[in-house]
């Protein structure tokens, strides 16, 4: 079965790459700019793992993570944060949100998709 | 990656949007709007020019954007004041940003310093405001260095925090091949996070030879049982060749600090599976957590009763031989009944329930903002294309409906009506998608103006009004020029010195003022500013040197006026050293002409001056004249035409030069017989001729000699650009209703620019 992927993100190049990285390895690729985007994303449609940016306008990454683990339908719903090297408190402050692990960037292809076969069942 | 230009394309694309609303965002702080919305979106948008360009190795951009982003922190956060000063540095950085991205764009190199003293600014404000010193080591450039390589997986390195270094900093790092006992605690939270002991299992038997040892503490009844409950540890044993304690740690570091673990090397012996001191040991670990599951809030076990779908029955019906498959023989035949520890809820939650605990948020999020979809301007310039020539195609069909056939279909005339309605709402429709505010252009110019400012020593403010007024993008695209030049010759020759408007009573802050709006089928822009005017006797006297101007002839002032927009006038360098305008203009004419607008200027000596841009709103559809021109048709922008004249009836005259004029109610104007021109062969006696009398810029008239007139349409403007080449004269082509080509005639380029010429 194709795993989808939600990408949360509100820079347009990175969603670009996370697309094409995403959809090369096979994934189906759902993509939203900011955390109240990927809300309604997720209400609309099944996901298998999302992967989300820290900060975006409108409703950050910490706040979306809060939000889909408080909607009890996600609980377990796999939940990558996208950050930069120097968020080591923001990825703590995703961690303490919800968030099941991260991933650095910028990304290596090769290392995104293993992260993502990680966390999925 | 192949696509790697692709993506770059996007990611210039993306900054200079951000660069934009940077601008945007610091005009407004500057003044004196600091809320925390703009501190963030500012953040924000040095974040994501930082995160691309890590993502394509452009180092010298990351640590500048880096340096800049952590003070941008700082402020949002309040540890860093955000005082003028700051500001200031920061829209001074704004700009080294832009001309990194832009170097990173062009592949030109900047000197390796560059920026380096305000980075260094950066750091020192940042210290200064936190006070603690220097902990934020990567201030220094440091991060640059992990930007070297492209994409680098940097995981590993980043994620050892310090508890864990205590814990493991007694075991040697390199450790002889062979294998490891690992022993996993998970905490409760490590499922609260989506995290699943299942899964990190599984990935450890990627690493090597597994061998799992579920140690069970005090599993409850059924009725009991908590989903997210521990009641489980776990003894791995794992080798391989080559297995590095660095490689099982990766594999748990997403849940650091979500458990315990211990890994153990065993130098090539394999821990045996009924190890007596290891299951008591996990067994206090287990006691403490059940503890905290039975000290659970009223709350809490009322959520967990509410959980409708974990059944008694069902997790362990339904769990474990299914996702265990490859796991199950190598767990121990001896482990007690196995109850699936990590039952992730959601996935028996029947979906019935799971929509009704979200119904509430449901209403919510439908209330959400205006939604947008990003579109190829390509496509959108098509189905511009495509409807322009619907709206010609249906007023030709009206046109060719005559009073008879009106008579006797009333229907299909009803009909062509309600066509015609329906085309004009779908053109606007249309035309609106490509409508952008002018406030693009607009938020460059308050950064201009600041510049001019300090340049000139004067106080200048800049007053923006209708930047919300909004243009076709194609002819937003063409604005920035013209306006920066308006701008920067209102700055330059137009406010005075402090000194000088005090004495001739005035503020000593100069006023410019650039607006925006709607008339009719146009948009108007117009630069103004409380300036000294335009110095007429200055302007006149180099134009005379010029030869622009004979001696015999007395301009009005609005004609001394419009002489700033001659071309030659300009281009001299002492025009720019004198206090007469004339910087740049016939730039500002020939962009604003080039998509068919037009360029008025009005002075008032000592008060100030103003200059109207007038534009359409679209450059795709346009009103002409058609005309035949040998066998040929052209057509020619009604906007430029004056009147049409009979050739019969006109007075030409020759002048010494060769060429001709036509004197029309006293003003001679210059001929151009545009068959003679294009070289081709007249059909038509002289005096059959038709002279289409045209405005340029600068009031200057043009007389065209053409054989026919046709009468007037609209056109869909086609570039002759792109599917042909440039041609002088022509300012583009266009398919007229009977399938056939027209050319449309540039009546400005046409026209050979002399005054002189005319005064003779």
């Amino acid at each position: 079965m194709t795993l989808r992927v939600l990408t949360v993100d509100d820079s347009r190049t990175i969603l670009a790459m996370l697309h094409h990285t995403l959809s090369n390895a096979g994934f189906e690729v759902l993509q939203a700019e900011d955390g109240r985007q990927g809300l309604d994303v997720l209400m609309s449609q099944d996901v298998d793992v999302v992967i989300t940016d820290i900060n975006m306008p409108v409703m950050d990454g910490i706040e979306f993570i809060k939000n889909v683990r408080a909607s009890g339908q996600y609980q377990s719903l796999p939940i990558l944060i996208l950050t930069t090297e120097t968020s080591q408190d923001k990825r703590d402050q995703g961690k303490a949100a919800g968030g099941t692990g991260w991933i650095v960037k910028p990304f290596d292809p090769d290392k995104l998709i293993s992260v993502i076969q990680r966390v999925v069942h | 990656m192949s696509d790697l230009d692709d993506f770059k394309a996007t990611y210039f694309d993306e900054c200079s949007e951000l660069l934009t609303e940077l601008e945007e965002q610091f005009a407004a702080i500057e003044a004196g709007e600091r809320d925390a919305d703009r501190l963030n979106a500012v953040f924000r948008a040095i974040h994501s020019v930082k995160g691309g360009a890590g993502a394509f190795g452009f180092t010298a951009l990351v640590g500048f954007a880096h340096a800049y982003e952590t003070l941008l922190d700082y402020v949002r956060d309040g540890r860093v004041e955000l005082t003028d000063d700051v500001v200031t540095l920061c829209i001074k950085a704004n700009d080294i940003v832009a001309d990194h991205v832009n170097a990173a764009k062009t592949g030109d190199e900047l000197p390796a310093d560059y920026g380096h003293e305000e980075k260094s600014r950066f750091d020192l404000i940042a210290r200064g405001g936190s006070g603690a010193g220097s902990e934020d080591d990567d201030l220094n450039g440091e991060i640059i260095e992990e930007f070297d390589i492209e994409f680098t997986p940097v995981m590993v390195q980043l994620n050892i925090d310090d508890a864990d270094e205590d814990t493991f900093e007694a075991l040697p790092l390199e450790v002889a091949p062979g294998s490891w006992e690992v022993r996993f605690t998970p905490f409760r939270q490590l499922y609260a996070r989506a995290n699943d002991p299942l899964l990190l299992l599984r990935e450890l038997s990627v690493l090597g030879e597994i061998n799992v040892r579920a140690v069970m503490g005090e599993v409850p009844a059924l009725s009991d049982f908590e989903p997210f409950g521990v009641y489980c540890s776990w003894e791995i044993t794992l080798s391989a060749p080559d297995l590095t304690e660095a490689a099982i740690r990766e594999v748990f570091e997403f849940v650091e600090g979500d458990c315990e673990i211990t890994i153990v090397p065993l130098g090539g012996a394999r821990i045996s599976s009924g190890q007596p001191d290891a299951p008591s040991s996990h067994a206090a670990v287990q006691q403490s957590d059940y503890a905290d599951l039975l000290a659970l809030t009223d709350d809490e076990v009322a959520q967990v009763a509410a959980r409708p779908a974990v059944s008694p029955a069902a997790p362990v019906a339904e769990e474990p031989a299914l996702s265990f498959a490859d796991l199950a023989e190598e767990i121990s035949a001896a482990t007690p009944p196995r109850v699936p520890v990590a039952a992730p809820v959601a996935k028996i939650v029947p979906p019935a329930a799971a929509k009704t605990g979200g119904d509430g948020e449901d209403g919510e999020r439908r209330s959400v903002g205006v939604q947008s979809i990003r579109v190829d301007l390509d496509k959108v310039d098509r189905v511009v294309n495509m409807v322009s020539e619907l709206v010609i195609t249906q007023s030709m069909l009206t046109q060719q409906m005559d009073e008879t056939l009106r008579a006797r279909y009333t229907e299909l005339v009803r009909g062509l009506e309600v066509l015609a309605q329906t085309t004009r709402g779908l053109q606007d429709s249309v035309m609106a998608i490509r409508a952008q505010p002018v406030k693009s252009v607009f938020s460059r110019m308050p950064r201009l103006v600041r510049e001019l400012a300090t340049k000139t020593g004067k106080k200048i403010k800049l007053e923006t009004i209708g930047e919300n007024t909004e243009i076709d993008k194609t002819v937003i695209e063409q604005l920035s020029d013209p306006l920066t030049h308006m701008i920067r010759n209102s700055a330059d020759h137009g406010i005075e010195d402090p000194e000088k408007r005090r004495a001739a009573g005035k503020p000593d802050t100069g006023t410019i003022r650039l607006s925006a709006e709607q008339a009719g089928g146009n948009i108007l822009i117009i630069v103004e500013d409380d300036g000294a005017g335009i110095n007429r006797e200055r302007v006149l006297q180099l134009a005379r040197d010029k030869g622009l101007v004979a001696p015999d002839i007395t301009p009005t002032d609005e004609q001394i006026d419009q002489l700033i927009f001659a071309p030659g006038f300009s281009t001299a360098d002492a025009v720019s050293d004198i206090s007469g305008r004339g910087v740049g203009m016939d730039v500002v004419l020939s962009n604003i002409k080039k998509i068919g607008g037009s360029v008025h200027v009005r002075s008032w000596t000592g008060k100030g001056s103003r200059m109207t841009l007038r534009l359409p709103l679209t450059l795709a559809v346009l009103d002409v004249m058609l005309v035949k021109v040998g066998e040929n048709p052209y057509v020619v922008p009604l906007s430029s035409i004056v009147e049409t004249i009979q050739c019969s009836g006109a007075m030409f005259e020759r002048v010494p030069s060769g060429g001709q004029v036509l004197q029309v109610r006293g003003e001679y104007v210059q001929v151009i017989d545009v068959a003679q021109r294009f070289e081709m062969v007249s059909t038509k006696a002289a005096d059959e001729r038709f002279v289409v009398l045209c405005e340029t810029e600068g009031s200057q008239k043009v007389a065209l000699v053409v054989d026919d007139i046709i009468g007037q349409q609209q056109v869909v403007i086609k570039s002759l650009e792109e599917n042909f080449e440039r041609v002088d004269g022509i300012a583009g082509g266009t398919i007229l209703g009977d399938g056939n080509v027209a050319l449309i005639v540039d009546v400005q380029g046409l026209k050979v620019t002399q005054f002189h010429q005319n005064a003779a």
